[in-house]
């Protein structure tokens, strides 16, 4: 799915890299949610899983203090849910999709992000079988991997 | 397969919200409308889809955003690097087609290749219109833009839409690159079709 494999451009990650930690140093050390959500957009389409790491739990620390504002609250769950697919900790990607589509249930972009958090998993599961595996068993899981791969095609 | 596709395009969608711009391109990706899907677009959405123009495959990645507010500081690069951009009103509300020109001139603020193809779209026109038919084609023709009429519940003219504007691409030189194959080359089939309408819907 195309949302997940969008990576977002060195000099854009600085920039609001940048504009964070200004504001850090010029208001006391709280910055504006919006430049926190901001960078953390940025940080969870960067390719470092360090950056992903980083996005994530700002995402989740701006979703904790949300209490009212739905339209907010689903910028943050989606993306939290692409976020832990990067990290391929697919067990809270898929919380936070459905917390999403609790939200929204008829959300078509939420329903996609859940068909292709399913998919990444089961590729995971299946190439994890293949190098468990040893001699003819991970040949047998490579090809079923091949397989499941081309299907998806 | 992938080794025959001659190159891949990046596309935008903009407009106000609620034109109908994700339904435009589910319709023109899927070939579906959703009725009950009422929700705003998430940040920003892409979609890839391959098409065939005249026999050549022609890889599309559409990119839609919500236009909102905290979003809109991502807008550079959204537009860097399109080569196509389909700018979206209403013809069942005059005020999406009074508020084009900002987006105009955003996109031409912000788009990196100074010969992107814009086309102007007015979508559903299986509604009661208050934008006329021939409105649209000026605001198109001042702005050198190409223009097409649609509905993404109908389906009228939204393949048209994509089609033309990707034909129009392959047409302007040094706009887009050749993904595989060196030396390729429309040049004799673009001659021929120069300028005729070739779109039959
Ligand atoms: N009648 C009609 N409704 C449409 C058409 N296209 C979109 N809509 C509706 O207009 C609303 C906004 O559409 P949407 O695609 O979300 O607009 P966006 O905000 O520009 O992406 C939704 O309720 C759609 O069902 C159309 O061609 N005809
Ligand atoms: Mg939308």
């Amino acid at each position: 799915m195309e949302v997940l494999t969008d990576f977002v451009t060195d000099d854009y990650l600085r920039e609001f890299e940048v504009k964070y930690n200004d504001e850090i140093a010029n208001s006391n050390g709280k910055p504006n949610d919006e430049t926190v959500f901001q960078y953390a957009w940025c940080l969870t389409r960067s390719r470092l899983l360090s950056d992903v790491k980083k996005g994530v739990m700002f995402l989740e620390q701006l979703l904790a203090s949300c209490k009212t504002d739905q339209a907010h609250k689903r910028d943050y769950l989606y993306y939290l849910a692409v976020g832990y697919t990067r990290m391929k900790d697919f067990t809270v990607a898929r919380k936070y999709i459905k917390s999403l589509l609790q939200l929204e249930p008829g959300n078509r972009q939420a329903q996609e992000l859940e068909k292709a958090i399913k998919s990444e998993m089961e590729t995971e599961a299946l190439k994890g079988a293949a190098m468990a595996g040893g001699g003819l068993l991970a040949a047998g899981a490579l090809v079923a991997l091949g397989m499941a791969l081309l299907k998806k095609k | 397969m992938s080794d025959d596709i001659l190159t891949t395009l990046k596309i935008l969608i903009i407009g106000q919200s609620g034109v109908g711009k994700s339904s435009l391109l589910l319709r023109f990706t899927d070939d579906i409308f959703d009725p009950d899907n009422q929700a705003a677009t998430i940040g920003v959405d892409f979609k890839v889809k391959t098409i065939d123009i005249d026999g050549n495959l022609v890889k599309l990645a559409v990119w839609d955003t919500a236009g909102q507010e905290r979003f809109r500081t991502l807008t550079p690069s959204y537009y860097r690097g399109a080569q196509g951009a389909i700018l979206v009103y209403d013809v069942s509300s005059r005020a999406s087609f009074e508020r084009l020109d900002p987006w105009l001139q955003e996109l031409n603020t912000y788009a990196t290749k100074s010969n992107i193809v814009k086309m102007l779209v007015g979508n559903k026109i299986d509604k009661d219109r208050t934008v006329t038919r021939e409105e649209g084609l000026q605001f198109a023709r001042r702005h050198s833009m190409l223009f097409i009429e649609a509905s993404a519940k109908s389906k009228e003219g939204v393949m048209c839409a994509f089609e033309e504007l990707v034909q129009k691409i392959i047409q302007t030189p040094g706009l887009w690159e050749s993904d595989h194959r060196t030396g390729f080359s429309l040049q004799e089939h673009s001659e021929t079709e120069a300028g005729a309408s070739w779109c039959n819907c």
